[in-house]
Order: structure tokens, then C-alpha cells, then sequence
């Protein structure tokens, strides 16, 4: 990954999401291109993780896209572009997926689920013992209903705010702080894993 | 990285991006480790922290960069192929001006046959107020002083955006088999679709005969030319029968193209440049530059774009159209038309309801 860049990228990472978006906004098309290489990789991979489908997926990335820049005159301003296009794609998925089953009549209609699963970084465990309490903690994680993985990915993978992931999943903050802090308690709890030991093995390693 | 000092929750940690880096990535900017070792307390959160993080890896995306143009490319092509299907062509052939473009474009005019019967009458002008004396029926009057273009409705659905100082004349209702409206000044006219009674623009010495289309007429009284540019449809000119018994030539235009009549000479002369000035208020967007080919959009981007091309305000309820999309074709009928279109597509509890320029649409959401 330690290619060198070509200049234009090392451009863009010097601005902003504020700045493309309000260059966008005013037509400008390399910005538009700078915006799609900055996101287009984590997009489709947040859309992987909620269809099946990889092409189908490419393609609602792709008009998420065609669709700001078509109508980039009707842009508000004060938008985080990130959580912006996670929204958008995450929207039109629900949608096609909701389109597909009503036309197949076939499936519950229920929204779009978040299929991902988390692994382990295995790389950076050396001992038996983190190696074991990782896994089961994983295991815990996985089984978590879709919802709750969903708002943990966000969280702390995107890096969204708990007011984002609300108006995103379409439930107030209070209870996606709620939902995070509950889903990590509940964890800790089945998470057998005795933490003074831990402490020990981990304090060795330092 | 003052804060970390008050982590009291393992999310606290796990929001940490620098945090996640360090357990990912062993980056040590922030002397993680020195500042864990430091409290007995604080180790022990890290400890469970930095487990969460190794049980929660991301399968790192696997595209590559020319994967990524290749995106971006097919991207691009969607979207010039929408724009192309959809936007008034903008034509700079003729760019580079110089003397000999001028010319090039005089023979094209010949030879494409768009001179007209050249006639030497030179005071035989007709002027708005000799126009609306002509015609019986009681004419409302709307001018529009303000600096923005103004709508109006007429009674069968067609609408017009009036430019500033522009006057228009219409019956208040549409008696009798044809619709006859009178233009002094620049509008955009879209007209609501009925063969059975065809819509006439009186403007100046030009008459323009649709049956359900979109156009703009510009005709001052005080300027040389009249001019005509289509939109969608197809739209006949000619001049008015007043001043040219003798000359019944009628010109037929499509979509994106455009007539000038020179008042002075009679003569048509088809408008090569639709790269045409903006109208008056430059800040506005002009109408023909708007996209009304909305595929998946929301509902509230749909009515956003209307209200910039009417000069109009829309109230809706936001919150239970928010979650509405739309895909819909509205290029070609005029605003009260477009409306119908929306609210029908919404369902059948939506409706909308007009006063002047302000609209509100009444709903309980979508199907």
C-alpha cells in the first residue's frame, strides 16, 4: 500500500469534505472525482455489508454519486459528507432491496440487514490465552442482532456521531446511546473472560 | 489528547481513532503506552479496549485503483448521458468568433433555407396595445414589475413564467376552440396538452401556435427581434396575418431550436446560438437549465428543484416525506401538471393546494 501517490491524490488529501463539497456545489468536477476516490472504497464496502448483491451495489454507489453531482445545485450546505454518503447508500439499498421482494413476493419485507462480520486481527495476537478471549469476544459480537452491529460498525469504524447514526437508522440519539452502551454492557457480561488475568498477561507484554 | 485523561467506558476508547491505531497499527504518536502504565485503574480498561478492537477487525476493502477510475469513470458516463438526454445543448461550435465564423454561419443560414421572403415594408409593426384593442373578450392583465420572473396559471393548467418588466393578457377563462394569450416582454410558456384547442402566443407581429409544449418568447416592444426558442414539442410560427396578408409562411420547430424575427425586415433567421444570455435576475437559475428527469430521487430534491425554476415556495411536511423517492419524467408538462404528477405518485392521501406562488402540499406520507 506504500505506493507512491500520483500528485492529484496528494492534492486532494489536503482538503477538506467541506471544501469538495462546497467546490462540488459550484461545479467543479475535479472535485467531484477527489469525493469519489476519497469514498468510493469504504462505500462499497459498507454497502457489501448490507447486500448480497456486489454489482447491484456498485451500481447504487455509483448513483449516489451521479445523483449529487446532477443535482448539486439543491445541496445544502452544512452537510458531513461521510455521513452523508453512508446515508445515501445505505437508503437506496433499503429501497431496491424493498422493490426486489415486493416483486418477487418472496422474503419478509423487512429492511436491509447489516451482514457483516468482524474477524480477528490475528496478526497482532502472540498468546493462547488473547488469542481465546478475542475469539469468544468475537463470537459475542457477531451473534448481536443486526441492528446493534450495525450501529457498533458506524460507530466506531466510520466514525460517526450518535446523532448521525440516529437520523441514519432512523431512531432518536438518546437510544442509539443507549443501544451502544447497553450492547457493550450486555457483552461484558456473557464475556466470561476473567479480566485480573487479563490485566496480568497484558501488563507482561508491556 | 487532553480528554483521554477522563475515559471512564470502554466506548470512550473505542471512539478514539488514534487509540485504534495504536492497537492496529502499533503507532505510537500518543505515547499510549507510557500514559497506560501510568494508573493500575486505567490499564485495566485499556486492556478490555484493546481486545475489543483485535475481536472487531474490518475486512479491509479489496479494490484497486484502477478499479476505482474504472468507477469513477462509469460514473462520468451515466452522468453525461443524462445530461445529454435531458439539457437545453449549450452549442459552442461557433466559439472562437472571429469574422470568419460569422460568415460560416450566414451561408449556413442560406443555405438551410432559413431566409425568409424578404419583404420591404418598414413601418408595419404591431405592438402589444394594438393587439389586446383587437380582441373582444374581457383580458385580465398581469405585468410583472418586480426583478424576478413571476408565475402564472392560466385556467386549462398551462403555466408561465413572466420575466421582469413583461406584461401578459389572458381571459379568464378559455371560451371557443382556441386559447389565445398576448405577450409583450419575455416568458416561458408551458402548455398543458389539448389538440382540440390549440394555444396561440401573440406577441409583437408573431404569432406562435402549440397544442401542448414548452417554449420561451421574447418579444419586447421596444427591440428589433422576436424571439422563440422550444423547449419540448413542437411549435409553429408565423407572422401575424395583420401585417402579411401575402406572407402565410409558417416555420416549425422542434425542441432545441429557435427562430429570430426581424421586425424591421420580416424576416426569420433560425437562432444558431442557443448559448443565449441568461435573463434578468442572474442569480436565478433559468428554467430551461433545470433536470426534471428525477430517477430515485427524494421527494424533498424534486420539489427544491421546482421551486427554483418557478420562483415559487412549497410547503410540505418534511418529516413524513422524507423517506419518499420518485422516479419520474416532469420535462414536459407545466407546474400544476407537475404537481399532480408528484402527489399522484405519493398516493392517494396527498394533495396540494396553490395560492399565487405559494404551494402547500398536504400529506400523510407515501405508499
Amino acid at each position: 500500500m506504500n505506493k507512491i501517490q500520483p500528485v492529484f491524490e496528494v492534492v486532494n488529501s489536503s482538503l477538506t469534505d467541506e471544501t469538495l463539497w462546497q467546490r462540488l456545489k459550484a461545479g467543479d468536477e475535479l472535485a467531484f472525482s477527489a469525493l469519489f476516490e476519497r469514498y468510493y472504497r469504504s462505500l462499497i464496502n459498507y454497502g457489501n455489508s448490507l447486500s448480497s448483491y456486489p454489482e447491484r451495489v456498485q451500481d447504487c454507489v455509483q448513483d449516489v454519486f451521479v445523483n449529487l453531482w446532477l443535482y448539486r445545485n439543491t445541496l445544502s450546505d452544512n452537510v458531513v459528507v461521510k455521513a452523508y454518503l453512508l446515508s445515501s447508500v445505505r437508503k437506496r439499498i433499503a429501497r431496491l432491496h424493498e422493490r426486489d421482494t415486493i416483486f418477487r413476493q418472496t422474503a419478509p419485507l423487512d429492511a436491509v440487514q447489516f451482514s457483516l462480520d468482524f474477524s480477528i486481527e490475528d496478526q497482532l495476537i502472540a498468546d493462547e490465552e488473547t488469542s481465546a478471549q478475542v475469539s469468544q469476544l468475537n463470537r459475542l459480537i457477531n451473534a448481536l442482532p443486526p441492528r446493534q452491529k450495525e450501529a457498533l460498525y458506524l460507530r466506531y469504524h466510520q466514525g460517526l456521531t450518535i446523532e448521525q447514526i440516529g437520523e441514519m437508522l432512523d431512531i432518536n440519539h438518546q437510544s442509539v446511546s443507549n443501544l451502544l452502551h447497553r450492547c457493550i454492557q450486555h457483552l461484558r457480561k456473557e464475556w466470561k473472560g476473567d479480566l485480573t488475568l487479563l490485566f496480568m498477561l497484558f501488563s507482561r507484554i508491556l | 489528547m487532553q480528554q483521554r485523561n477522563h475515559y471512564k467506558k470502554i466506548e470512550d476508547f473505542l471512539a478514539d481513532e488514534s487509540f485504534q491505531k495504536w492497537v492496529r497499527e502499533g503507532k505510537e504518536r500518543e505515547h499510549w503506552e507510557e500514559w497506560t502504565v501510568e494508573n493500575p485503574q486505567r490499564a485495566k480498561l485499556v486492556a478490555e479496549a484493546r481486545l475489543w478492537v483485535l475481536a472487531t477487525r474490518v475486512p479491509e476493502p479489496t479494490l484497486s485503483s484502477s478499479e476505482v477510475a474504472a468507477a469513477l469513470q462509469a460514473s462520468r458516463d451515466k452522468i453525461k448521458s443524462i445530461e445529454k438526454e435531458t439539457t437545453v445543448p449549450s452549442i459552442p461550435l461557433w466559439r472562437r468568433a472571429g469574422w470568419r465564423s460569422i460568415a460560416a454561419v450566414l451561408v449556413l443560414g442560406l443555405a438551410l433555407g432559413w431566409l425568409f421572403k424578404r419583404q420591404t415594408l418598414t413601418q408595419n409593426t404591431l405592438t402589444y396595445t394594438e393587439l389586446i384593442n383587437q380582441d373582444s373578450q374581457g383580458l385580465i392583465e398581469q405585468a410583472n414589475n418586480t426583478h424576478k420572473p413571476q408565475l402564472i396559471t392560466l385556467s386549462d393548467g398551462s403555466s408561465v413564467l413572466l420575466q421582469p418588466k413583461s406584461k401578459l393578457s389572458y381571459p379568464k377563462s378559455f371560451e371557443g376552440d382556441e386559447r389565445k394569450v398576448y405577450l409583450s416582454g419575455e416568458g416561458f410558456f408551458e402548455i398543458s396538452k389539448n389538440p382540440k384547442k390549440p394555444f396561440f402566443v401573440f406577441a409583437n407581429e408573431i404569432v406562435t401556435k402549440v397544442i401542448g409544449t414548452s417554449f420561451r418568447v421574447k418579444a419586447y416592444t421596444d427591440q428589433p427581434n422576436v424571439e422563440i426558442v422550444v423547449r419540448t414539442g413542437k411549435v409553429n410560427v408565423s407572422s401575424n396575418q395583420a401585417i402579411s396578408q401575402l406572407n402565410n409562411e409558417t416555420v416549425q420547430l422542434l425542441p432545441n431550436q429557435g427562430v429570430r424575427f426581424a421586425r424591421k425586415t420580416l424576416i426569420f433567421e433560425k437562432i444558431t446560438d442557443l448559448t443565449r444570455e441568461k435573463p434578468d435576475a442572474q442569480s436565478v437559475t433559468a428554467i430551461e437549465q433545470l433536470s426534471f428527469e428525477f430517477s430515485d430521487v427524494p421527494v424533498a430534491q424534486i420539489l427544491k428543484t421546482i421551486e427554483q425554476a418557478y420562483l415559487v415556495e412549497i410547503d410540505y411536511p418534511q418529516e413524513k416525506l422524507k423517506d419518499c423517492y420518485l422516479t419520474t419524467s416532469l420535462s414536459d408538462q407545466p407546474l400544476p401538471e407537475k404537481l399532480k404528477i408528484i402527489c399522484e405518485s405519493l398516493g392517494n392521501t396527498t394533495r396540494y393546494e396553490m395560492n399565487g406562488n405559494r404551494i402547500t402540499i398536504l400529506s400523510e406520507g407515501c405508499n
